[in-house]
């Protein structure tokens, strides 16, 4: 807000004051968010790591036990047995609520299966199409577990990142801004008081 | 009622002479070790200029890369068994038919498993091998079928009709399941009394124990009840009769390893068993090992029967399998350890 814009009235200061009073306390209450959003972020971030770590573990595994899988009972082995895998895991997203950020839940089913109802027979095929089976379910678990977690942290930077604009706005742009329009007001209004007054005493004189 | 004319009908000279010229074709066991030194581009271009030349040159156009050694490889397998089917006459004619049976089952399966799953046909065909008495031809027929039922009418009359009878689409792990015991069956009543037949008898029952100990490690490691596991074994061993797979389906984990140790297959994996063993395939594999080296001891006892015959047939598929397990391997860039472990030579 120019200063040239400001009506230098007493109504403007009352409505000046005002503001900045709530501008104080939405930037004293962004401040406590954001910071409370950052203590978060950091609980979530090292959940996130172990999980991320846990996940390139997996998948180690997984690409081991399937690579020996295809390597020892072939890839027509494999890709026949892979038909019987018809019913895909089912996924129930929820939302749930971090400090106002609405992050998801996400609960899976069917990701685990015993091995008679993978829906292959058992006569006919190999521990090592189990294990990497069994590796694979793991992942795909693991997967699902981080794939709540990355997206949490990510809302979360967001909301960061927003909050920290917003707290930083508050800070050196509008409550200076309304600080030095409250002040000239202040400046105009003793101005004019003074005329006023000189004003008074030179028609009484 | 044709196994019974066929019965008793000696034409194994003939057979078992083609079968030794075959196998003097087979890589051998010397030859591992140096693919194993080998780079993948020397091992293609040696397999390519080998036995496999042929299937390597039909498969060029359709397939590349190491798809396209696999699919040689499995076409070469076909190729040879079909030409014993070809070459025999007879009783032993019909025990490699019965044999290969196996082939015939797992075949049967990818269809199925492929029709229910939804895939396209050229992709159900990629993953068959017509190594059985159903030749490629029947099977692409089978496999553009739209409906199950189609399939049932294609395969009634066959021995597999048994066991999908009543099946109407959706899991298929039970038909898979009887399929195999068929199979198992089948092989059983095809041998009969003569000295060598005993021998090849005693072969097939060692082979049903050691797919019965896989089985019980599998289902017992996986936590399945006494009852399902018991379902899932194959009547017929050698060693583990009826009350022994009893006994040991209702045994816990710990109980079950012990238990083992009363039969003479103990001493093969003994090494590699444990309570907190977290992976089989050491014990699969050197079960593996076991059975090849039992069929290549008894292969000689009875030049003139059908055990040189199984004998070969194995080593071939061996050979296939060993091929695979080193060139898949190293282009995945396994340890030189697993891939070695997985070998059998």
């Amino acid at each position: 807000m120019a200063v040239q814009d400001i009506k230098p009235t007493r109504s403007e200061l009352i409505e000046l004051k005002r503001k900045i009073k709530l501008s104080e306390s939405g930037h004293k209450i962004l401040k406590m968010k954001r910071d409370g959003l950052i203590l978060e972020f950091f609980e979530v971030l090292e959940k996130a790591k172990s999980v991320r770590a846990e996940l390139d573990a997996d998948f180690n595994v997984a690409t081991e036990k399937i690579n020996i899988a295809r390597a020892v009972e072939g890839i027509v082995t494999v890709r026949s047995t892979a038909f019987s895998f018809k019913d895909a895991p089912q996924l129930k997203v929820e939302s749930k609520n971090v400090m106002g950020v609405v992050v998801p839940k996400i609960e899976s089913s069917s990701v685990r299966k015993a091995l008679n109802e993978r829906g292959y027979g058992i006569i006919g095929t190999s521990s090592r199409i189990d294990e990497a089976a069994d590796a694979y379910e793991i992942l795909v678990e693991k997967i699902i577990l981080a794939a709540e977690i990355e997206t949490t942290i990510k809302k979360l930077l967001d909301e960061i990142e927003k909050t920290k604009r917003r707290v930083n706005a508050l800070e050196f742009k509008v409550i200076p801004e309304l600080i030095e329009a409250r002040n000239f007001i202040i400046l105009r209004l003793d101005e004019m008081e003074r005329e006023n007054t000189f004003r008074l005493k030179r028609i009484k004189s | 009622m044709a196994f019974l004319i066929r019965r008793g009908s000696k034409k194994y000279p003939y057979i078992t002479a083609r079968v030794r010229a075959m196998k003097s074709k087979l890589l051998p066991r010397e030859v591992y070790p140096k693919l194993m030194n080998m780079d993948i581009p020397e091992i293609t271009r040696l397999i390519g200029e080998s036995e496999y030349k042929q299937d390597v040159d039909e498969l060029a156009q359709k397939y590349s890369g190491l798809d396209l050694l696999e699919h040689a490889l499995n076409q070469n397998l076909a190729r040879t068994y079909r030409k014993l089917l070809r070459v025999s006459q007879d009783e032993p004619n019909y025990l490699i038919t019965e044999y290969l049976r196996h082939w015939d089952i797992w075949n049967i399966k990818t269809i199925l498993r492929g029709k229910n799953y939804g895939a396209p046909a050229q992709e159900i065909l990629d993953a068959v091998v017509a190594a059985g008495q159903l030749g490629y031809r029947e099977l692409t027929s089978i496999a553009n079928m739209e409906s199950i039922d189609d399939i049932k009418t294609a395969l009634g009359n066959t021995p597999y009709y048994a066991a999908i009878a009543n099946y109407d689409g959706g899991e298929l792990s039970a038909i898979e399941n009887e399929l195999d015991k068929i199979y198992y069956s089948r092989l059983l009543a095809s041998i009969g009394k003569s000295k060598g037949e005993k021998l090849s008898l005693k072969y097939i029952k060692t082979e049903i124990d050691l797919k019965n100990i896989k089985t019980l490690f599998r289902t017992k490691k996986a936590g399945l009840v006494k009852d399902d596991i018991f379902e899932l074994l194959i009547p017929g061993g050698m060693e583990l009769k009826s009350g022994d797979l009893k006994r040991m389906s209702s045994l816990p984990w710990s109980d079950f390893l012990k238990g083992l140790e009363d039969y003479s297959y103990w001493s093969e994996i003994s090494e590699v068993v444990s309570e907190d063993m977290t992976s089989l395939m050491d014990v699969e594999a050197l079960l593996d090992k076991y059975a090849m080296g039992y069929a290549s001891r008894i292969s000689h006892y009875y030049p003139l029967s059908i055990l040189p015959i199984y004998d070969y047939m194995l080593r071939k598929n061996n050979e296939i399998n060993n091929i695979r397990t080193i060139v898949r391997g190293k282009k995945v860039k396994l340890p030189d350890e697993i891939i070695r472990k997985h070998l059998v030579m």
